[in-house]
């Protein structure tokens, strides 16, 4: 029973890790049917940007320290994917396949130009000591770092649904999603919707990148690739455009990546393809797909 | 499309030139590393325009063709080592076997489209690496790659001598691949993959069943994709993961876009260029050739993935078509201006 | 200033040729009704006027060329689109889906309201889940919250029960009475009660430009638009 708690709870914080890196992902390719490959970059520019901050302008971590290497995280890659959607993705308009392979260029230059300035070995992120303990539910023992994931990933879905729901931004993206003609033939310029999911897309990620660094132990140029394939996997089960769809879709594979990996010894990895497929092949559209373009 | 009435006589003349050069007394080529590194191109060029055929000839965007590469490579190397068969009959079983597997892959992810299908396809090219590296059931070796046991392969591919008969090899296999997908696509299937490419509609309206030229292109381009992978088995002397990583299949469309899809021998060029490009870099960076410049610059142009990106974000925004596509724009302008 | 001239207006779409030298005049506080067979090109007419397919030629709006414009500039020039099949958000509530079509800083609830109190009772209900002719009012009010120049309607009482054809119609004739109207339509009835001006395509082009009696002959129906009468 501990260690099915223990393999759950995992595997929630797991979810809550893909969530951030997928809920860009959706929300860009929902609005704009842009499939975007640097996601994985703005990912590992959140990364660098809060290993920076947590190693160079703050030596001692502590939870503040740590909040702000979260937040500058944030940041750095919601610009950086401002300026790509201001730079490349804008003069692309609509051709939504050169718009991929652009941001397939976008993701290796990045991770070769880190590589280049900082070496491609994975480097330590410091955190807060109390990220070591551990706490004791019934007979489970579950590492403290988990709540971590699952509280922010938490407040950040609530915050990415609140400005979705109430905002006047957030009410041309939903609508955007669904039939961005008619709503520039309601005279809204959809572009400004654009740059926002991008930055939204963008923080979330850059946010993620600096929890990933704290899970797999380290912040290296490549760390954005793999997290960028289970992103996309989590997208296209939980449907393109929805972010309720990518929460539920991040929870359901990080829970079952755990189990699998726990009982069927490593077949993690390999359990979450069979359920991505199956998805798709009996509803293309995902859980909670909306998009049909 | 290069007419071939023009372009026959040159393909032979280049392909004899490029046979005899390492026959040639004292050349760059007739050194075993150059050959290594343009045996393994001319694979690479060989596997980009199986690529083209299906995302150019066919407009299937797919992110899993490097799984039937590496079921190629895969298949042979397990027959060879672990049960004993002959290296030509397993490199058959490996084609065939690949065959299948893009028959059943194929059919399911065909049942999506547009990007949906490339989801799929990914998917499945990530089992199938997931598969390979984890080494289950215990014949992949896992991370560390396969190596085929050497003492099953023909003596004359074996040892730094004989470079250049892995040359050829990788040579011949390009040619036959050229003659292979120009007979595909100049045959009446051919021109119904390009039919589906520009619209889907008007092939429905004929009475052909789209999805059903679609599988075709599919299993064909994953067979030929299984052939280059025997030659790179034997080229490379083993088999590795990477091979089948869904960053196989990205290099491959970079070098499709590079030397412009749906010319042929724009993705040949494309995946030349890339692979040579991508050795070439590295050997480049490893010496001091970037040593006067300051290091945030040096830094990343001694990393190729830093150059390749640039050079592709920049051809598909300023030169759609790549290579070949640059070159049929000057030659246009060129014919015209006689007028 | 809110007269519409397309001159010369070709549209390709997927490589077929579907406008091939549009021509006609919309003059000031008049309706116009585009007529025509299936598939003559009057959706893609109004589409390219509002900017939503690639269009060639020229489409001057009070003197304004407008026919290279984005969407939502055009829109904001004071052209209100009701499009065909409505194209409501389905996901949104009817209250959001309005909120989103104002422009103005006042938009004109108490119109909307009024030509179609049914809208008032659904406010907070989801668009997808409202009836077509219900949807159908929602695509039209979107477009009368503002103050347009000129509406621009792509068949409104299609596929709707007789008794909504008349709601719609009698919103649309109270609408009609003081503004620019490009509408198309297949009701006949609808047309000759509130159009001041006719033009009829075919196969790409315009073929007759004129007034409303015209539709009283029962030949030129026939001809022109393959229908027989007006009593639809």
């Amino acid at each position: 029973m501990s260690t099915f708690l223990l393999i759950l709870i995992t595997g929630v914080g797991l979810g809550a890790l893909y969530f951030l890196v997928a809920s860009g992902l959706s929300l860009i390719y929902g609005l704009m049917g842009v499939l975007n490959f640097a996601h994985g970059s703005f990912l590992t520019i959140g990364a660098f940007t809060g290993l920076w901050i947590s190693t160079k302008v703050f030596p001692n971590p502590t939870t503040w320290t740590f909040i702000a290497a979260m937040i500058a995280g944030g940041i750095a890659a919601g610009l950086f994917a401002l300026l790509m959607e201001q730079l490349v993705i804008n003069r692309l308009y609509n051709r939504h396949i050169d718009q991929a392979l652009v941001t397939v260029g976008v993701g290796l230059v990045v991770t070769a130009l880190l590589a280049g300035w900082f070496g491609s070995d994975a480097r330590l992120f410091p955190t807060p000591l109390w990220f070591m303990k551990a706490v004791t539910i019934g007979e489970a023992i579950i590492p403290i770092d988990r709540f971590v994931y699952i509280g922010v990933a938490t407040i950040l879905l609530i915050a990415m649904l609140s400005i979705l729901k109430f905002t006047r931004i957030g009410l041309i993206i939903r609508a955007g999603v669904e039939n961005r003609s008619m709503v520039s033939a309601l005279g809204i310029n959809v572009r400004l919707a654009f740059s926002t999911v991008f930055f939204i897309g963008g923080f979330a990620a850059g946010v993620g990148g600096v929890l990933i660094s704290v899970f797999s132990y380290g912040v290296s140029p490549q760390m954005g690739g793999s997290w960028l394939i289970y992103g996309f996997i989590v997208v296209v089960v939980g449907g393109m455009g929805s972010i309720s769809g990518s929460a539920i879709a991040a929870m359901l594979i990080g829970v079952t990546n755990q189990f699998a990996n726990y009982y069927l010894t490593g077949l993690g990895d390999f359990v979450v393809v069979i359920i991505l497929a199956a998805v798709l092949l009996t509803k293309p559209s995902g859980l909670l797909g909306k998009v049909n373009h | 499309m290069l007419r071939w009435k023009y372009s026959r006589p040159l393909l032979i003349a280049m392909t004899v030139i490029f046979a005899i050069l390492p026959f040639a007394g004292d050349n760059p080529l007739s050194k075993a590393g150059l050959q290594q590194t343009m045996a393994v191109a001319f694979l690479y060029g060989a596997l980009a325009l199986t690529y083209d055929l299906l995302f150019g000839f066919t407009g299937l965007l797919s992110f899993g063709h490097a799984l039937y590469f590496a079921s190629g490579i895969y298949v042979t190397a397990i027959l060879v080592n672990d049960f004993n068969v002959n290296l030509y009959l397993a490199a058959l079983c490996s084609i065939i076997f690949t065959a299948i597997l893009a028959a059943l892959t194929g059919a399911a992810s065909l049942r999506t489209t547009g990007i949906t299908f490339a989801m799929v396809t990914l998917a499945f090219g990530q089992a199938g690496h997931v598969f390979i590296s984890r080494d289950f059931g215990g014949f992949t070796n896992g991370d560390d790659g396969l190596p085929i046991n050497a003492e099953r392969v023909p003596d004359f591919f074996i040892g730094v001598v004989n470079t250049k008969y892995l040359y050829l090899l990788a040579l011949g296999i390009l040619v036959f691949i050229y003659f292979a997908a120009w007979w595909i696509t100049e045959s009446s299937a051919g021109r119904v993959f390009a039919a589906l490419r520009d619209n889907e509609q008007r092939v429905s309206v004929l009475g052909l069943n789209p999805n059903r030229f679609k599988l075709l292109s599919f299993v064909l381009s994953a067979a030929m994709a299984a052939l280059i992978g025997d030659a790179m088995l034997i080229v490379s002397g083993s088999g590795s993961p990477r091979y089948a990583d869904a960053g196989t299949t990205i290099a491959l469309l970079l070098m499709v876009i590079l030397g412009g899809p749906v010319t042929r021998w724009g993705a040949v060029l494309g995946g030349i260029v890339y692979s040579v490009l991508s050795t070439r870099l590295n050997v480049l960076s490893e010496g001091s050739a970037f040593d006067s410049l300051p290091s945030f610059i040096s830094g990343p142009l001694s990393e190729p993935a830093f150059t390749l990106g640039m050079i592709f974000i920049l051809i598909v925004m300023f030169a759609p078509g790549g290579i070949s596509g640059a070159y049929y724009r000057a030659r246009f302008k060129y014919l015209n201006k006689g007028k | 200033m809110s007269s519409l001239e397309v001159k010369d207006l070709h549209v390709t779409i997927n490589g077929s040729h579907i406008l091939q030298g549009v021509n006609f005049f919309v003059p000031e506080n008049k309706v116009t009704a585009l007529l025509g067979r299936n598939g003559v090109g009057k959706s893609t007419t109004l589409k390219a006027i509002m900017g939503l397919n690639p269009g060639t030629g020229s489409i001057k709006f009070g003197g304004t060329e407008i026919v290279a414009m984005p969407t939502h500039k055009i829109v904001q020039m004071g052209l209100g689109y009701v499009p065909e099949d409505r194209e409501i958000f389905a996901s949104l509530t009817v209250k959001e889906n309005l909120s989103l079509a104002e422009r103005d800083a006042e938009p004109n609830y108490d119109l909307v309201y009024s030509l179609f109190p049914e809208l008032l009772t659904r406010t907070s209900q989801r668009a997808g889940t409202l009836s077509g002719g219900q949807q159908q009012m929602v695509a039209i009010a979107r477009a009368l919250l503002n103050q347009n120049k000129i509406l621009v309607i792509d068949e409104p009482t299609k596929g709707l029960a007789p008794k909504l054809v008349t709601e719609v119609a009698n919103a649309l004739a109270h609408v009609a009475d003081h503004s620019t109207m490009l509408i198309v339509e297949q009701n006949l009835a609808l047309v000759k009660a509130i159009a001041q001006n006719i033009i009829v395509m075919d196969q790409g082009k315009v073929v007759f430009e004129g007034g409303p009696e015209n539709l009283q002959d029962e030949a030129f129906v026939k001809s022109m638009l393959g229908v027989s009468g007006g009593h639809k």
